[in-house]
């Protein structure tokens, strides 16, 4: 692969030459200066294919990954279908008893009877809706079993919730008054139990674990990774077997508070924690065991963290071995990339030697260097959007995650362009400035 | 010889830092990945230790009916048993093979103190899994009379709690109102699928008249379909009004249990194929180019006799020096896992991957050296020297 070197260099000689001396007829401004360079980088590219090969193979791969997994972090976390009021929303979803001293605790979900006491009643948001988490049940149709979620919301859920109605409406206060055995179901399970080609559902029943429910309202299905949102089946809190009754302070039912903007999240919590710091000890503590509760109204993303981490310290280790699994990922080819380069641009000393030898001055070969490695990052990260679709539209299509709504968005796209950018500069300048600065003689010489 | 080599990687050290970082973090990953793929491998080559395949999970919950709850779960459990279809059915408690539950104890014996799963069931759950005993028996209704508790524990168990003894008929405390004694082993029980370490486990027979263990695990004949299962939970729901009825197949359950494994692992080994395939090509590169600029020194020693194979060995030599370099300073880093004790994974594991890591990282350096020092070698000195 080497040996061909001394025949290719001519032809790149050559073409560095001649570009010069043509601009040297017209009179240089910044845009043809900045064409030339850009000729100049895409005939260096060519000239070592396998080389070219090497250093987009490393900007793709990284690029690609961190795009990925910025995707699939959005998809977990971002505003998105049908939970796209995240941003000002607020999530009461798990309360924890301990004690003073840390050693025994107990966490779960909140009961109905709790929720609709201290976060129902809080004033500044706009609304707060009740949900409980998901259950599992079966329906059966003609000896096929179907798998269902099921939920049991109350009304607000549904304007907390952006879904979209394909049929019908969402049950209302009277359902719910009434104990009504009405359902809202999503478009997933309509094919399924009623078949792809029935018109209409709204008003027919649904038998779920002996009891008929009549259809209400149909809306698109959301994915499983929204838990809060997500199910098939959705019920007034008011059906059978949703044990809204349960009296103390643990149950199976979540609140999503909706402020009425971001800005107002802290207050919100601020008043969310006062009524808390009110509730008598008797309620969460009548055994002497847990006489310390904690429940926080927190964001999407720090609820989620609070899953995994008990405490502060926890937390950070969780930063830690997340930061550090991505720098060996995003490090390795950098170095890679940074030792290719260097490597290269040793073998390119004498056509920089004859290029100053010709007048050029060290700005001039350092732009040009700068601008090569810009040109490949570039490059490689169009290669990384077209491989990053391809993989999203994979994941999307595979059924991994049902309803998977993986996106390349704006923000996903401009930090990855930004992170090209750097990656081209620091594989670009450290290597083009010592070699810059290199005398004529010397760089001749090698 | 290789003090000359190690002058040569010396003399050269600034270059050839950057080299050395990056077989270093390649060594680095390479230990992760191969740690967590170790890890796994050696659990899913371990049986699981019962059958599954015709197995259902009946899940029953009460919701908000306090009435007589023991004596309707046994009115459920026989009405199970009276079908045609079912050839075995057991009561065991929520943490049910492949489900997320677990529930932890301790037990002490001779001042051992082991931690094991506990699973609460009666006496058909060795019938429903093919459960087969190693020594002893299972536990019947009849030694519910007994002054101890019945249990059932695993091997892993065994050989944990009474070290070098047997456990059959063992006493053994939980605490003080609760003792227990073991009237049977069986050898393995890894309820979170195959990739479960094996861990301690126990089986504590179910009180008469308990009223929280409301799961019911349903052997069904071959051929079973869907049809079956409808009138199941039918007629589970009119007997039981109100309560919830929930039917889900073991082995769908194992194969979602086993995913939340397998997916992250795959992830992994992906990405980091990727990693290393971009390190071996970055590295052919660059030796690639490093060789080609020692020409001259080449034909000189081709000129004074020496052999092809002996010029590529002084190449491979030399990336094999550096290349230990990197590896005795990943080392420091590695050996730290099995000495603190990380993870609390076994020594084993980490020693396999550190040993497979360093094997993976000789074997890419030397391909990426081979190919490159072959070419030069060669070289016919003449043509060498020329150039010069």
């Amino acid at each position: 692969m080497g040996y061909g070197l001394s025949k290719n260099m001519d032809h790149g000689l050559w073409s560095m030459v001649k570009i010069p001396n043509r601009s040297n007829t017209n009179p240089q401004t910044p845009n043809t200066m900045l064409s030339n360079y850009i000729k100049i980088a895409w005939k260096v590219l060519l000239r070592h294919p396998f080389y070219t090969f090497i250093t987009l193979f490393g900007i793709t791969l990284t690029l690609t990954v961190l795009m990925v997994v910025t995707s699939f972090l959005d998809h977990l976390f971002g505003p998105h279908y049908p939970e796209n009021k995240r941003n000002r929303s607020l999530y009461i979803a798990t309360i924890m008893q301990t004690d003073s001293a840390n050693t025994t605790m107990s966490t779960g979900p909140a009961s109905f009877d709790f929720l609709t006491k201290y976060a129902k009643s809080l004033k500044s948001p706009e609304r707060v809706a009740i949900m409980s988490n998901f259950t599992f049940s079966n329906a059966y149709t003609n000896g096929k079993r179907i798998k269902l979620n099921t939920k049991y919301t109350d009304v607000d859920f549904w304007s907390v919730a952006d879904f979209e109605f394909l049929e019908g409406k969402p049950y209302d206060d009277t359902n719910v008054r009434n104990a009504d055995h009405v359902a809202v179901i999503t478009d997933a399970l309509r094919d399924q139990y009623f078949g792809s080609d029935a018109e209409t559902v709204v008003g027919k029943t649904i038998d779920i674990e002996n009891i008929n429910y009549r259809v209400v309202g149909v809306v698109k299905g959301s994915p499983p990774t929204r838990i809060y949102t997500y199910s098939d089946v959705y019920f007034p809190y008011t059906s059978p077997k949703s044990n809204y009754e349960q009296k103390g302070i643990r149950g199976r039912f979540v609140a999503i508070v909706l402020a009425k903007n971001s800005s107002e999240l802290p207050a919100v919590q601020a008043e969310f924690q006062s009524f808390v710091a009110r509730i008598p000890k008797s309620e969460y503590s009548n055994d002497k065991r847990f006489n310390v509760l904690i429940v926080k109204a927190d964001t999407y993303f720090d609820h989620f963290l609070s899953m995994f981490t008990r405490s502060e310290k926890d937390r950070l280790a969780l930063y830690a071995i997340v930061g550090l699994v991505l720098l060996m990922i995003m490090g390795l080819p950098a170095v890679n990339l940074v030792n290719v380069n260097i490597s290269r641009i040793l073998d390119r000393a004498s056509e920089i030697g004859v290029r100053k030898a010709f007048g050029a001055p060290s700005k001039a070969l350092l732009w040009q260097f700068i601008i090569e490695n810009v040109f490949i990052t570039f490059i490689g990260g169009a290669f990384a959007l077209i491989l990053t679709l391809a993989v999203i539209y994979f994941i999307n299509s595979s059924g991994w995650i049902a309803y998977a709504d993986l996106t390349i968005n704006l923000p996903v796209f401009v930090t990855s362009i930004l992170v090209c950018l750097v990656f081209g500069l620091l594989s670009g300048v450290l290597p083009a400035f010592r070699m810059s600065r290199l005398k004529i003689a010397e760089a001749l010489k090698v | 010889m290789l003090r000359h080599l190690f002058k040569l990687i010396w003399n050269k050290k600034g270059t050839h830092s950057l080299l050395i970082i990056e077989v270093w973090a390649a060594f680095m990953v390479l230990f992760g990945v191969l740690t967590l793929i170790v890890f796994n491998l050696r659990n899913y080559l371990q049986p699981i230790g019962f059958q599954y395949e015709q197995v259902w999970n009946l899940e029953l919950s009460s919701n908000q009916d306090t009435t007589e709850i023991a004596s309707k779960l046994q009115r459920a459990m026989q009405r199970v048993r009276s079908y045609s279809e079912v050839i075995a059915a057991s009561r065991m408690s929520n943490n049910t093979p492949f489900s997320a539950s677990q529930i932890g104890n301790s037990v002490t014996y001779n001042k051992v103190d082991v931690g094991a799963d506990f699973y609460y069931t009666d006496s058909q759950l060795a019938k429903v899994l093919d459960l087969p005993l190693k020594k002893g028996r299972w536990y019947a209704d009849a030694d519910q009379v007994g002054k101890f508790i019945p249990i059932v524990i695993n091997q892993v168990m065994e050989d944990k709690l009474f070290q070098n003894e047997s456990g059959l008929n063992k006493v053994i405390k939980r605490d003080d109102k609760t003792v227990y004694k073991v009237v049977g082993i069986v050898d393995k029980f890894k309820a979170k699928g195959q990739f479960m370490s094996d861990t301690p486990g126990l089986f504590q027979i179910l009180e008469k008249n308990d009223r929280w263990n409301s799961n019911i695990l349903i052997k069904t004949k071959p051929g079973t379909d869907a049809n079956f299962e409808a009138r199941l939970v039918k007629d589970i729901a009119m007997m039981l009004p109100g309560w919830g009825v929930e039917v889900g197949y073991l082995k769908d359950s194992r194969k979602n249990r086993e995913n939340l494994t397998l997916v992250p692992v795959l992830i992994f080994l992906i990405i980091s194929g990727f990693l290393l395939t971009n390190v071996a090509l970055g590295l052919f590169g660059v030796l690639n180019l490093n060789i080609a600029k020692r020409k001259g020194e080449i034909g000189l020693r081709r000129a004074m006799g020496a052999t092809e194979a002996k010029v590529t060995g002084q190449f491979l030599g030399e990336i094999w020096v550096l290349a230990t370099f990197s590896l005795i300073i990943g080392l420091i880093f590695a050996v730290q896992f099995p000495l603190m004790n990380v993870f609390d994974l076994d020594k084993e594991i980490y020693i396999i991957a550190i040993l497979a890591a360093v094997a993976v990282i000789y074997i890419i350096v030397t391909l990426c050296a081979w190919f490159p020092s072959k070419l030069a070698a060669a070289i016919h000195p003449a043509v060498a020297l020329h150039e010069e």
